[in-house]
C-alpha cells in the first residue's frame, strides 16, 4: 500500500491528492450502489413483480424486524459458533498435519498422498457419512467446516515451510538453535506469509461450508433461516440471508487482510518507525 | 495515535466476535441437565408437529410423561428418512410417499401413526395462460411434480384417470421453491403438489385448481414415522399419539388462532393459510385400515411403474399398539 | 604475536564419494588476513564451511587454538554472499539473535551501528534497505559476538562497484580495529591483492599455491597490479 504523504506547502496538490483519495474510496463501492438503486427504481415502477425479486427496501425492512425480534441476532451468534469452531479445529489439524509432513520426510511418505487424494472429494458428497457418524446435531455442521477449513491450511502451511529460505535455516544451525528454537525463530516465521494467505482462503471456504452444513437437519443459523425461506418462496428473507453472506464474507475478508497487516509489518513497511 | 485507536478497534471487534460466538454455543445447548429420556422428532415447516411445537402445550405433557422432547426441522422425507434410518431422530412426520419409497429400499420403518386426509389440498394448479380447464387438457403440457412425494403418486394417478402416459405430456421433477418460481413465471403450466403451495399458487399466482387427490383416490395424509425406536418404546409412542391427537383436535376447534399462529411461523400471507387450514381437519390416530390400505395402493402403482424394485406387504409395517 | 590460531591437518571432505578438498594443511596465526581464490567448485567455499563447522569433515583435523573442532565452530562467525537476515526481525533484533536485550547489548549495537555508518536504522526492517546497508548489518551482527575468526564467503560479489569498494575499506579498517583473524573467500584476485597479508590459490580441491602479500596499506590499486597479475596466471594455469 502507497501511503500519499501530505504535503502542506502546496494547497492545489494536497487538494488533488484528497479527491484522488476520496475516488479510491469510493470507487469500489459504485456497482453495488448503481445496482441497488436501478433495482429499486425497477422494483417502484413494477418491473420486476415483488413476489418474484422485492425490492431493496423490503429486504431492508425484512432486516430490521429480524433484528427486532431477535432472530436474526440468535441465527448469526449460533452460525458464528459453527464457523469459528470449525475453523479452529478444521485449522489446528490442518495445521498439525502440514507440521508432520514438512518436517518429517518419512510422515510425509506415509500421510502427504492421502491428504491430497482426500482433498479432492466435493464437501457435499461427505454430507451423508457426515450425518451417519456424527448425526443431525451441532457436531456434524462444525465437522462439514472442519473437513472444509482443513485443507486450505494444509497444503498453504506444508508449501509455506518447505519453501522456507534454506540459507536461513543454515544461519539458524550456525547460531546453534535447538530444533524447538528453529522452527519458533525462522521456520514458522518464514512459512507464516503463505500460511496467512491459506487462513485467507480457509475463511472463504469456512461461510460456504457453513451455509451447505446447515441445510441439514438444522433449527438455527442463518444457513437455516435461508432454506426456511427457500421452502416457503419468502424471497426478502432470502435475499437478507444474501446479503448477510456476502458482508460475512467481506468482513473475514478483511479480518484475514488486517492480521497480514499486522503479523506481516516487515513485508510492507519501510520500517524507520523512529526515523 | 492512529495505530494504537486500529489495535484497539480489533481488540473490541474480537472480543465481540468471540463473545457472539460463545453466546451462540449457549444457545445451541439444550438443557441436559434433566434426566429424562430424550425423544427426537422431525418434522417439516407448517406441519402437525411444528403446530404442536409452536402451541407449547405437547412438550409440556411430554414432560409430565418422563420425556423430553427435542424437535428438528428438514426440508424433505427423503433427509427424515436417513435420519431416521441412521437413528439420528426417532420419529419424523413425513407425507405418504417417502415412507413407502423407504420401505421399498430395504430401510426397516415403522407407521406410528396416520392424520386425516388433506386431498382437498393437495391437486394439479394449472396458470391462467397455460387455458388447462379439466384433466384432459393436460395433454402436452408441462406439468411439474417432486421426485419422491405424494405428488409424484397424485400425477401418475391423474394422468391414469385422464387416460394419458407419461408420453403425453412433459413431466419436469423440480424442488418446492424451484417449481414455484416456474410455475409464477409461466414457465410451466401446471404444478402437481401440496398445500400450502397449492393454495399460494391459486391465490399469489392467480392459478387454478383443476383436480384433487378427492377424484383420484390420493389422500396425501400426514404419517408419524419411526425406525426402531417406536417399537422398543411403546409407553413413548402411546403418549406421543394421545397428545400430538389432542394438539390436532385443538387445531380444529381453533382455526382462527391457528391461522395467525401459522401465517406468523410459515411467513405466509394470510389468506393463503386461512383457505389451506379451512379446506382440510386435523388428527393424529393409530394406523386405521383405511391408511393402510392407501399406502399399500401407492406402494403397489410403484411397483408396477418401476419406480421402487421391490414389492412390499405395508400391513406388516404398521405399530400395532394394543 | 605470531602465534598459530587454526591449524588444518589432511582435511578431507567427500560429497557422495566425489572429493571436495582433498588432504588440505593450512596454518593460520592470530591476526591475519588471509584470501581463498580460485575458480568456482575449486573447493574454497568448502574448506570454509568447514573452518566454519557448517559441514562435518570426511578426514582429517581442524584445530583452534590447539582445540579441536567439532559441529559448529562457535569461535567464528561467517558473512555470506546473501545477508541471511532474518526479514521478521528489526536491525537490532537480527544483530542480537539469541543473546539477552538488555541496556549492556542495546550499547554494543549502537556502537557497531555507527561503526558500520548505519546508526538510526535500528528498528528498520531489513526489507527497507538497500543491498549494500544490508551487507552491513550482517558485518555488524557477525562483529557482535566479538569472533576470533572472521570468515567471509564472497561477501561483496552482489554488491555495485562503489559500494564494493567502500566496504573493503570498511572491512579492512574493522581487522585493524579488532585485531582479528579474517578468512575471505573470493574469486575477484584483485580484492584479494588488495586486502589480504597472504593468498592461497585453491584449485583442483586443494591448495596449489600460496602468496605473501607484504604491501602496506592502504594499498591502491596500481600497487596490487602485479601480484594480482600473477595469481591470475597461477588460476588460470593448466596442469
Amino acid at each position: 500500500m502507497q501511503t500519499l504523504e501530505e504535503n502542506p506547502h502546496n494547497i492545489k496538490i494536497n487538494l488533488a491528492k484528497i479527491l484522488t483519495n476520496l475516488l479510491h474510496y469510493l470507487l469500489p463501492w459504485t456497482i453495488p450502489t448503481l445496482i441497488i438503486i436501478s433495482w429499486q427504481l425497477a422494483s417502484i415502477n413494477g418491473l420486476i413483480e415483488s413476489t418474484i425479486l422485492p425490492s431493496p427496501w423490503q429486504v431492508v425492512q425484512t432486516t430490521i424486524t429480524s433484528l427486532q425480534s431477535g432472530v436474526l441476532e440468535q441465527n448469526m451468534a449460533i452460525s458464528l459458533y459453527r464457523a469459528l469452531s470449525g475453523f479452529v479445529i478444521g485449522g489446528s489439524i490442518g495445521f498439525l498435519l502440514a507440521l508432520c509432513t514438512s518436517l518429517s520426510q518419512t510422515l510425509n511418505l506415509l500421510l502427504d498422498s492421502s491428504v491430497q487424494m482426500l482433498r479432492n472429494i466435493p464437501h457435499l458428497a461427505l454430507i451423508p457419512l457426515v450425518i451417519l457418524w456424527f448425526g443431525v446435531g451441532e457436531s456434524s455442521k462444525i465437522s462439514l467446516v472442519t473437513i472444509g477449513v482443513l485443507f486450505p491450511i494444509y497444503i498453504n502451511t506444508y508449501h509455506g515451510i518447505r519453501s522456507v529460505d534454506s540459507n536461513l535455516i543454515e544461519m539458524g544451525h550456525s547460531y546453534q538453535l535447538n530444533s524447538w528454537q528453529l522452527f519458533w525463530h525462522i521456520i514458522i516465521p518464514g512459512a507464516l506469509p503463505t500460511i496467512l494467505m491459506g487462513v485467507r482462503y480457509a475463511l472463504g471456504v469456512m461461510w460456504t461450508t457453513l451455509i451447505v452444513s446447515e441445510t441439514l437437519a438444522s433449527s438455527a443459523g442463518i444457513g437455516y433461516m435461508s432454506t426456511n425461506a427457500q421452502s416457503f418462496m419468502d424471497m426478502s428473507t432470502i435475499l437478507m440471508c444474501i446479503m448477510i453472506y456476502a458482508l460475512l464474507g467481506k468482513l473475514s475478508d478483511l479480518m484475514a487482510k488486517s492480521l497480514e497487516t499486522s503479523l506481516l509489518n516487515w513485508q510492507i513497511k519501510g520500517g524507520m518507525i523512529n526515523g | 495515535m492512529h495505530k494504537l485507536v486500529k489495535r484497539l478497534f480489533s481488540t473490541i471487534f474480537l472480543v465481540f466476535i468471540i463473545a457472539s460466538a460463545v453466546w451462540g454455543y449457549t444457545l445451541t445447548r439444550e438443557d441436559s441437565s434433566s434426566s429424562l429420556e430424550t425423544i427426537t422428532i422431525g418434522y417439516q415447516a407448517g406441519d402437525p408437529i411444528d403446530i404442536a411445537k409452536t402451541r407449547g402445550q405437547f412438550i409440556k405433557k411430554m414432560k409430565k410423561a418422563g420425556y423430553k422432547v427435542v424437535f428438528k426441522q428438514f426440508q424433505n422425507g427423503s433427509a427424515e428418512m436417513e435420519a431416521l434410518a441412521s437413528g439420528n431422530i426417532d420419529y419424523a412426520r413425513t407425507g405418504d410417499t417417502p415412507p413407502v419409497t423407504a420401505l421399498a429400499s430395504g430401510s426397516s420403518i415403522t407407521f406410528v401413526a396416520a392424520g386425516s386426509s388433506k386431498a382437498k389440498g393437495s391437486g394439479i394448479v394449472a396458470t391462467k395462460s397455460s387455458g388447462i380447464k379439466s384433466i384432459s387438457d393436460l395433454k402436452g403440457k408441462k406439468i411439474a411434480y417432486t421426485s419422491n412425494t405424494s405428488s409424484q403418486y397424485m400425477i401418475m394417478q391423474v394422468l391414469k384417470k385422464a387416460g394419458l402416459s407419461t408420453s403425453d405430456v412433459t413431466l419436469v421433477d423440480m424442488s418446492q421453491s424451484d417449481a414455484s418460481v416456474a410455475f409464477a413465471k409461466g414457465k410451466i403450466d401446471a404444478w402437481t403438489n401440496w398445500d400450502p403451495y397449492t393454495s399460494s399458487a391459486e391465490l399469489t399466482y392467480s392459478g387454478a385448481m383443476i383436480v384433487t387427490g378427492t377424484t383420484v383416490g390420493a389422500s396425501n395424509r400426514d404419517y408419524i414415522i419411526s425406525g426402531s425406536y417406536a417399537k422398543n418404546h411403546p409407553a413413548a409412542s402411546k403418549a406421543l399419539i394421545k397428545y400430538l391427537g389432542q394438539d390436532m383436535t385443538w387445531a380444529n376447534t381453533h382455526k382462527t388462532k391457528l391461522v395467525k399462529m401459522m401465517t406468523k411461523s410459515l411467513k405466509l400471507p394470510k389468506k393463503v393459510v386461512e383457505r389451506m387450514v379451512n379446506r382440510r381437519s386435523y388428527s393424529l390416530k393409530a394406523v386405521s385400515t383405511k391408511a393402510t390400505s392407501e399406502e399399500q395402493a401407492i406402494s403397489d402403482s410403484f411397483y408396477t411403474d418401476g419406480i421402487t424394485k421391490k414389492k412390499v406387504k405395508i400391513s406388516k409395517y404398521v405399530l400395532n399398539l394394543k | 604475536m605470531a602465534d598459530t590460531i587454526l591449524s588444518i591437518e589432511n582435511l578431507s571432505k567427500k560429497y557422495q564419494g566425489k572429493v571436495a578438498l582433498n588432504s588440505t594443511n593450512l596454518k593460520i596465526k592470530n591476526g591475519e588476513f588471509v584470501a581463498l581464490v580460485g575458480q568456482s567448485g575449486g573447493g574454497k567455499s568448502t574448506l570454509l564451511r568447514l573452518i566454519a563447522g557448517l559441514e562435518p569433515m570426511t578426514s582429517g583435523t581442524i584445530s583452534q587454538n590447539n582445540q579441536l573442532i567439532h559441529g559448529i565452530n562457535s569461535n567464528t562467525r561467517v558473512m555470506f554472499q546473501d545477508d541471511r537476515l532474518l526479514p521478521w526481525k528489526t536491525v537490532r533484533e537480527n544483530i542480537t539473535f539469541k543473546k539477552p536485550k538488555n541496556s549492556e547489548t542495546a550499547e554494543v549495537v549502537n556502537q557497531l551501528l555507527e561503526r558500520v555508518e548505519l546508526q538510526g536504522f535500528a528498528d528498520a526492517y531489513p526489507a527497507s534497505l538497500s543491498g549494500g546497508q544490508r551487507q552491513r548489518v550482517a558485518l555488524a551482527r557477525a562483529l557482535f559476538v566479538n569472533p576470533e575468526i572472521l570468515l567471509l564467503d564472497e561477501p561483496l560479489g552482489a554488491l555495485d562497484a562503489l559500494t564494493r569498494s567502500k566496504m573493503q575499506k570498511l572491512i579492512l579498517d574493522l581487522w585493524q580495529e579488532r585485531k582479528m583473524t579474517v578468512i575471505l573467500v573470493t574469486h575477484d584476485v584483485h580484492e584479494a591483492t588488495k586486502m589480504a597479508n597472504r593468498i592461497y590459490v585453491v584449485k583442483n580441491n586443494k591448495i596449489e599455491a600460496t602468496f605473501e602479500n607484504p604491501l602496506a596499506y592502504p594499498r591502491t590499486d596500481a600497487t596490487c597490479t602485479n601480484l594480482s597479475t600473477t595469481i591470475l596466471n597461477k588460476i588460470i594455469d593448466q596442469d
